[in-house]
């Protein structure tokens, strides 16, 4: 991934309509998770309370971040970890450099992280020598293949077994198989040694508890298990917006977190790091590091798409999507895909580079029922669309229409003249009573579907008819 | 760095004076765990092994110490066992487990080893969970390592929720380095959405549950 936008949001787009391999995917995986989704809220009595107090919890917690930034560090150091401060990827990379110098560290392993693929960290290690190895299954065949995520829970449902299979063969030199079962067979072995030999076990934070100065990650594989354990230095790279204050808080968060996006009740492992090994502990590492990093979410917080801070990254609303379930997450061309990317990337990088993504959705409100914790993306994703016009980033012919649409709008005898005119010309070119193709600026509107001819007559028409 | 936390926090505090957070109304616990009723033992225990074998963990109930001895050493066998130091371990079941390796053995004696067998600091019966917190005698290896890790249960550490867990333990929480919840084994669904047990952790989970002590 390069800085600056990949150009083309309408390409990508279309390149994605016209996969019909990934569509059949998107398909599965949308349909699945859903599905699961359902039932899982269909076993949790006082579902409705659980997400208010999910909501509750987070946003509490954004509201008073700065207060609750600084208990979580005094915590932490109490416990005995080392608390770093970032304001960009850069220097979060270099303060993770620093370490792996610092303690003599050579190898790394990675569970999940979205954060540090956000500041590419992998690219600055390996810029040092550090060849960090990701661990999460998924991750691991995407940084095999050079490849990218495109799904927040699922990162490789753009692949099948047979791409997989083939990936390992040419950079593992195993024989081809497409059996799922001895494909995880391999990983496991092969990252079994990773763990074992790894001086330096990074992670991200899916939740940071303000009263107890706590770490915690969630992982079906046990992947975040062995990187918080196996290694003798911990790394933790955490967005500042990620905490909660309370143990309840959490409890809320976790009821949510994965019936949201797995549809289990729990996550197999949920590991809660609360410092480096104590005095007798068998094992856990004896170094733990927190980088906190800012990234534009100070600057998100003092915009009106600051309630997009609450998100628990869960990946529900992506599965609902319908512009989602087209398109995939490569389209959206960042880190963070679907409606929360469409509302995140414009807030972390700039709105004039991704000035596409607010456009990317049908505002059909699916992501905002979903959401565990009742994120209104809608909302946001219309903040930031105003914000497009405000700043004059759309297209000029756009603006131009648009302005040509409030001169006539605002002016009901030439409207009601124009619409007469336009009508006419519509029911001219229907055919059937269906218009299927417009010419000039209008023909956007009827590439993908067609439009019923306009009636004779207005309902207004009609209505002042029936007066009289 | 240090600059770095007093710019990050002064526009965090600055960004917050403008008010663009919308409020949520705060909670109680009450209401989330409203309905849920104060259960008898025999009830959790239900409730935990009917959650334990929805989620794939093959549970045993044995009514005597003698009964949980004789299942470690069963299904064990003459395999290599990796476990929580014997006065860790409920029942002295560690009793029978003599030969087996420790925390304090090497990595890779650790690594080689076939089962883990621990015991528990909580069991939560709503999602079938066992809780783990670090301390001295209870390497985390034995839960994580071997391709099957064995729980020994006691019907007294069963609590209906994680809630309830967090409420009654929290100050022992705030001082171990590490508690870890195992909802069953390690899986994995990230090739086609197909299923795949143990793909890191154990891969096969055993909690036996033995007699009130």
């Amino acid at each position: 991934m390069s800085d600056a936008a990949p150009a083309g949001f309408s390409a990508r787009a279309e390149q994605a309509i016209a996969d019909a391999r990934l569509q059949g995917a998107l398909d599965n995986v949308t349909a699945l998770f859903g599905s699961r989704r359902a039932a899982a809220f269909a076993s949790l009595p006082n579902a409705d309370a659980v997400r208010d107090a999910a909501r509750a919890a987070r946003l509490n917690a954004v509201a008073h971040l700065g207060e609750y930034l600084e208990r979580f560090e005094a915590k932490l150091q109490g416990n005995g970890a080392r608390v770093h401060w970032a304001e960009t990827p850069a220097e979060a990379n270099a303060i993770i450099v620093k370490i792996a110098k610092d303690t003599g560290c050579a190898r790394a392993v990675k569970s999940k992280s979205m954060v540090s693929e956000e500041t590419h960290l992998n690219a600055a290690l390996e810029a040092v020598g550090v060849t960090p190895v990701e661990t999460d299954l998924g991750e691991y065949i995407v940084q095999l293949a050079n490849d990218r995520p495109s799904h927040i829970i699922a990162p490789i449902i753009h692949l099948t077994r047979q791409d997989v299979g083939r990936v390992m063969e040419q950079r593992l030199r195993v024989p081809y198989t497409d059996d799922t079962q001895r494909l995880c067979a391999t990983a496991r072995t092969r990252l079994r040694g990773e763990f074992l030999r790894a001086d330096m076990g990074i992670s991200g934070a899916n939740f940071g508890v303000v009263d107890t100065g706590t770490i915690v990650l969630v992982t079906n594989e046990g992947n975040g298990r062995m990187v918080t354990t196996m290694p003798r230095v911990h790394v933790v790279l955490m967005g500042i917006e990620k905490l909660v204050e309370t143990l309840a808080d959490l409890d809320a968060c976790l009821k949510v977190l994965a019936r949201s996006g797995t549809g289990q009740q729990l996550t197999v492992y949920t590991t809660m790091v609360s410092g480096p090994r104590r005095p007798g502990d068998a094992d856990g590492p004896d170094e733990l590091h927190v980088v906190l990093l800012d990234n534009g979410r100070s600057r998100i917080l003092a915009g009106e798409t600051a309630e997009i801070l609450g998100c628990i990254r869960c990946g529900a609303c992506l599965n609902v999507c319908p512009v989602y379930r087209n398109i995939g997450g490569h389209a959206y061309g960042d880190t963070y895909p679907g409606p929360v990317g469409a509302v995140v990337t414009p807030g972390l990088r700039g709105l004039e580079p991704w000035r596409d993504l607010p456009h990317a959705s049908s505002l059909c409100g699916a992501c905002r029922e979903v959401c565990p914790v009742r994120l209104d993306i809608p909302r946001m994703l219309l903040a930031l669309r105003r914000d497009v016009a405000d700043a004059r980033l759309q297209p000029q012919s756009l603006a131009l229409a648009m302005r040509a649409f409030a001169w006539t709008a605002s002016r009901p005898a030439f409207y009601r003249a124009a619409s007469r005119v336009m009508r006419a010309w519509l029911r001219v070119r229907a055919h059937d009573g269906w218009i299927t193709a417009l010419p000039g600026l209008a023909r956007g509107w009827t590439q993908s579907r067609d439009f019923r001819a306009p009636a004779a007559k207005t309902f207004q028409e009609r209505w002042q008819e029936r007066a009289r | 760095m240090s600059d770095a936390r007093a710019r990050i926090l002064a526009r965090v505090r600055a960004a917050q004076r403008t008010g663009f957070v919308p409020i949520a109304q705060p909670f109680r616990a009450a209401d989330t765990e409203a309905g849920l009723k104060a259960c008898a033992t025999d009830e959790l225990l239900a409730r935990f092994l009917r959650e334990l074998t929805a989620i794939g963990v093959e549970p045993f109930v044995e009514p005597t110490a003698e009964g949980v001895r004789a299942r470690v050493a069963q299904l064990v066998g003459d395999s290599a066992v990796l476990r929580w130091d014997a006065d860790c371990l409920p029942y002295g079941a560690g009793d029978r487990l003599a030969h087996a390796a420790d925390g304090a053995s090497p990595r890779d004696v650790q690594a080689a080893a076939v089962f883990g067998v621990t015991g528990c600091d909580a069991a939560i019966a709503e999602t079938g969970s066992l809780a783990l917190i670090t301390g001295r005698g209870k390497p985390r290896a034995a839960s994580l390592l071997p391709p099957t890790h064995i729980a020994i249960v006691r019907p007294d550490q069963l609590r209906q929720t994680m809630g309830e867990f967090f409420r009654e333990r929290a100050a022992e929480l705030a001082v171990a380095a590490n508690c870890t919840f195992v909802t069953g084994p390690s899986r994995t669904a990230d090739i086609e959405l197909t299923l795949t047990l143990g793909v890191h952790g154990p891969g096969r989970v055993v909690v036996i549950i033995g007699p009130e002590e």
